[in-house]
C-alpha cells in the first residue's frame, strides 16, 4: 500500500466537505482508479468528476498515470484566476 | 545575464511602482503592463452585479506554474528583460486590482505587448487559482474551461 495526501480546492472542496485527507492506496492504483474510489467514498463528488483537474506533485496528471508513493494529489475545477 | 523574474501569490495590495522598479534594467526602455480588477457591474453576456470576489490558490503549484509561464514568455520573446506576475488572493472588492503581469524590453516594438498578453492568457489557463463571486442574490464559484494537456 502507498500513502498519499489529497488536497481539494474550490467546488471540489465544498462538495467533499474537507480541504485535505490522507489515504492508503494499492501500489498500482491509477488516477482513474483513484477517481473511482473517491466517487464511491464521496458520492457528492460524482458530478464534478467529468471536468475535474488532477495533479500529482504539482504537475497536471491524466487517467492512465500511476499514483506514486507519498504523492501530493490535488483535485480542482478548471482554473479561474486573473 | 541574470534577468529579473518575479512571481508570487499574495494577500497584500499589488504595488505596481515597486514591481516595475524591480524589472527595469539600465537597458530597459519599455514596459507593457496588464492588470485585471474586480468588476462591480458586468454588462456583457450575463449582466450582473458583484459585491466581492473571494480568491483562493493552490499556492506552491500556482507559483511554480507562474514561473513556467515566465519561462514560456522568455522562450517565445527572448528580447524580454524583466517579467513580473502577481496574483492577489482573499476577499477583493470592486475596483481592486487582482492580478498584474508586466514585461519589460529595450523598445516597445519588440513584442513586449504580445508577451504580456500571452502571460495573462496563460495564467488564466494553467495557474491554479479560483474565485467565488458573491453578488446581491447569492454566491457562485467561477469555473474556467481550459483543460491542460500533458506537459503543461
Amino acid at each position: 500500500m502507498n500513502h498519499i495526501k489529497l488536497l481539494f480546492f474550490a467546488t471540489i472542496r465544498d462538495r467533499a466537505g474537507t480541504k485535505s485527507l490522507e489515504l492508503e492506496i494499492p501500489a498500482d492504483l491509477t488516477i482513474r482508479g483513484l477517481k473511482d474510489k473517491l466517487c464511491a467514498d464521496y458520492p457528492n463528488l460524482k458530478e464534478s468528476m467529468h471536468s475535474v483537474l488532477i495533479t500529482i506533485n504539482r504537475e497536471y496528471a491524466f487517467d492512465e498515470a500511476v499514483v506514486p508513493s507519498n504523492a501530493e494529489i490535488a483535485l480542482f475545477p478548471p482554473v479561474s484566476g486573473g | 545575464m541574470n534577468l529579473p523574474t518575479i512571481f508570487s501569490i499574495t494577500e497584500s495590495e499589488i504595488d505596481l511602482d515597486d514591481l516595475l522598479a524591480k524589472i527595469t534594467l539600465t537597458s530597459t526602455g519599455a514596459a507593457a503592463i496588464f492588470t485585471g480588477m474586480v468588476r462591480g457591474v458586468t454588462s456583457r453576456d450575463n449582466p450582473h452585479e458583484t459585491v466581492f470576489l473571494e480568491y483562493e490558490a493552490y499556492v506552491p503549484m500556482a507559483e511554480s506554474k507562474m514561473k513556467q509561464v515566465a519561462d514560456e514568455i522568455r522562450e517565445r520573446w527572448p528580447v524580454i528583460e524583466g517579467i513580473a506576475l502577481v496574483q492577489r488572493v482573499g476577499r477583493l472588492y470592486p475596483k481592486t486590482p487582482t492580478v498584474l503581469i508586466a514585461c519589460t524590453a529595450a523598445h516597445r516594438d519588440t513584442g513586449v505587448f504580445d508577451a504580456a498578453r500571452y502571460g495573462i492568457d496563460r495564467l488564466k489557463e494553467i495557474v491554479p487559482v479560483w474565485k467565488k463571486e458573491v453578488g446581491p442574490n447569492g454566491e457562485e464559484w467561477v469555473e474556467g474551461d481550459y483543460i491542460p494537456k500533458p506537459g503543461e
